[in-house]
């Protein structure tokens, strides 16, 4: 019974909302499920349990999974099919709703909102995944250094971290849009200083759950059990423990760095000028949001449809980080 | 632990050294960038005349002159005059105008994120609101900006610039900045986090015991690390006032920044980032000063009534 009662609770911690709690209650009942639950000879009856519950976790994982690889999968189809230039404006079809002209209808000039929403695919797509793979790589050595036990680098890492954290990251950005070369100019070099400064958090946090996984001491019991140092380190260490805290905070970072193009992008265009994060004649994902933005406080603007292609595109942005979130969460 | 002094008196220093790193910081990239520092801040196509900018702009001494005479000159309240955003103002009065602006900024948003973390703390605010909370702080600024701009000028029109409507739009700005990225979510769960694991120490099921209340004996404990949080909770509010004082069209030191940062015034820019270091070197005393408040409360003798009878 008590068996049963804690295979029970481990799933619910897993299923949990809250990020940070998530990881190390699931860190924690993954230790649970894979020892108690293999080791404490329960009843059939909390076995068949523990199995269903495990293959429905499995199957909503799978679920999860498959969403965030579709917005991907799409965001990178647009953005290689993204147009060099938006099409020749047609006119007669300006303002033409999504059922007039498929699948997102026109702007003021006729022109399809579909190469709006691939071009500003383009323009995020590199710069949002390469930050996500440097904050990973943060967050891996950051996991990786404790759980080696070298304690030295902590210091530089807390170091870092408040020289990091002691400017809001906005004003970083900023300057650094500002000195960046012209002909440098684009997202890129933004989106890897964001991860950059996004990096001591990440590297903070993979710190801390290889520390409640014991630290060097995880890897000395392991190393007595005949495994490799490689095996160790990347399918122990990174693969089954730090995934969560990786992958989450990877997706996060490319979260942000999409809505930080976004938002550079309106702002520019608020004040009618170049854009920091492009060049102009590409259109950013903010486009729609500023084409959209009339028709909220002005009467007969039909340009309601490209505000909620904008808006459609942020919340399917948060919904592929969330899922990636979800999809690598701990049991 | 003999080195409680340590941490603070770290954070005292960094916080002294900021202010001065920031624009030596920004003035080295500059010069350390490849090319003449007058043709990177102002491109010769947008620019004629680059030696007789660059020497109007101190910029042909090198990086140690400019810098020694722009900080010079801003210890007694001198930033020079804008670049480019609006040519000849002195930066100062820029500054004067922006800087309040952005303190009631902030300060409003720091209201719903204080009572937010009083929740938490007082367990006033369920956990079970904290997945709402989160999708709620998913929202980027731009998008609840774009909201809150909206709504003023839906309801307030042509008198959104008036001086009640410029309170407003204060108000819909902090609304905005305390909900956005998180804001409002990552308060509450930041704090309760912080009590609920300090509630597990065993000293206070003791004093539970003893008839005490718990978040008397927390509170000290978790006030360094709550200092923290404010610090960092404030530095987002300040990062996310460059996108909502834009929008909402709050002249501050956000909006003073960006407009800077477009139009390429590395005199505006310059000024208005070493105010966000003096803002954060503020944050960063205030910290020391609560960790060391803190050390001196904990290191008091206690009077126990049996020891006083002893002696």
């Amino acid at each position: 019974m008590s068996a049963r009662l804690r295979s029970a609770s481990s799933g619910g911690a897993s299923s949990g909302g809250v990020s940070s709690g998530g990881v190390s209650s699931g860190v924690s009942s993954s230790d649970a499920s894979d020892s108690g639950a293999s080791r404490g000879g329960a009843p059939s009856g909390g076995a068949l349990r523990r199995g269903d519950l495990r293959s429905g976790e499995l199957r909503g994982r799978a679920l999860w999974l498959l969403l965030a690889a579709s917005c991907l999968a799409l965001f990178i189809n647009w953005s290689l099919a993204a147009p060099e230039h938006l099409p020749v404006p047609i006119l007669d079809q300006s303002h033409a709703g999504p059922l007039e002209l498929w699948p997102f209808g026109a702007d003021s000039r006729g022109r399809p909102l579909l190469a709006y929403a691939t071009q500003g695919a383009r323009v995020v797509a590199l710069p949002a995944v390469v930050s996500g793979v440097v904050v990973a790589v943060f967050a891996i050595l950051g996991g990786l250094l404790r759980a080696a036990g070298w304690s030295r680098t902590d210091a530089v890492i807390a170091g870092f971290s408040e020289v990091v954290s002691a400017l809001p990251r906005m004003v970083v950005i900023l300057v650094v849009a500002l000195i960046v070369p012209r002909d440098l100019r684009g997202l890129l070099p933004l989106a890897v200083v964001w991860a950059v400064l996004a990096a001591p958090g990440a590297m903070d946090e993979a710190a801390a759950l290889a520390h409640r996984l014991g630290g060097a001491r995880f890897v000395e019991a392991l190393r007595a059990h005949g495994f490799s140092s490689a095996r160790i380190y990347l399918v122990h260490v990174v693969m089954l423990n730090l995934r969560p805290v990786v992958v989450r905070q990877a997706a996060e970072v490319m979260m942000q760095v999409v809505f930080l193009e976004i938002a550079l992008s309106y702002l520019a265009l608020a004040e009618s000028e170049p854009s920091l994060t492009h060049l102009d004649n590409q259109h950013s994902w903010a486009d729609l949001l500023s084409q959209g933005y009339p028709a909220l406080v002005l009467d007969g603007v039909p340009t309601m449809h490209a505000l909620a292609l904008g808006l459609g595109l942020v919340a399917m942005v948060a919904l592929m980080s969330h899922a990636l979130e979800r999809a690598a969460r701990a049991r | 632990m003999n080195r409680w002094w340590l941490r603070p008196a770290v954070r005292a220093m960094a916080a002294l050294a900021l202010p001065l790193l920031v624009p030596a910081i920004i003035t080295w990239l500059i010069w350390a960038l490849p090319g003449d520092p007058a043709s990177i801040i102002c491109p010769p196509e947008s620019c004629g005349g680059g030696a007789a900018l660059a020497k109007r702009w101190n910029l042909h001494s090198g990086p140690w002159v400019f810098f020694t005479g722009w900080f010079s000159s801003a210890m007694m309240g001198d930033f020079g005059n804008s670049w480019r955003l609006q040519q000849g103002v002195p930066v100062a009065e820029l500054l004067a105008e922006a800087i309040p602006s952005t303190m009631v900024l902030i300060g409003l948003a720091l209201v719903p994120l204080a009572v937010g973390a009083g929740g938490a703390a007082t367990r006033k605010l369920p956990a079970r609101l904290d997945p709402l909370l989160q999708a709620l702080g998913t929202i980027p600024a731009i998008v609840l900006a774009l909201v809150g701009a909206a709504m003023v000028e839906l309801t307030w029109g042509a008198h959104s610039f008036s001086t009640t409507g410029t309170l407003v739009r204060l108000a819909a700005g902090a609304v905005v900045l305390g909900i956005a990225d998180g804001a409002f979510s990552g308060a509450v769960t930041g704090t309760r986090g912080l009590f609920t694991r300090e509630r597990q120490q065993r000293y206070v099921g003791v004093a539970v015991l003893r008839g005490e209340r718990t978040l008397s004996n927390t509170l000290p404990n978790l006030t360094p690390a709550l200092a923290g949080q404010l610090r960092a909770r404030t530095m987002h509010l300040l990062s996310g006032t460059v996108v909502v004082e834009v929008v909402l069209r709050i002249n501050g030191l956000g909006d003073l920044l960006w407009g800077g940062t477009l139009l390429q015034d590395f005199g505006v820019v310059l000024a208005a980032a070493t105010m966000f270091a003096a803002l954060s070197a503020a944050l960063l005393l205030l910290q020391a000063v609560a960790e060391i408040a803190v050390a001196v409360w904990v290191r008091r003798c206690p009077e126990v009534p049996g020891q006083v009878e002893a002696a």
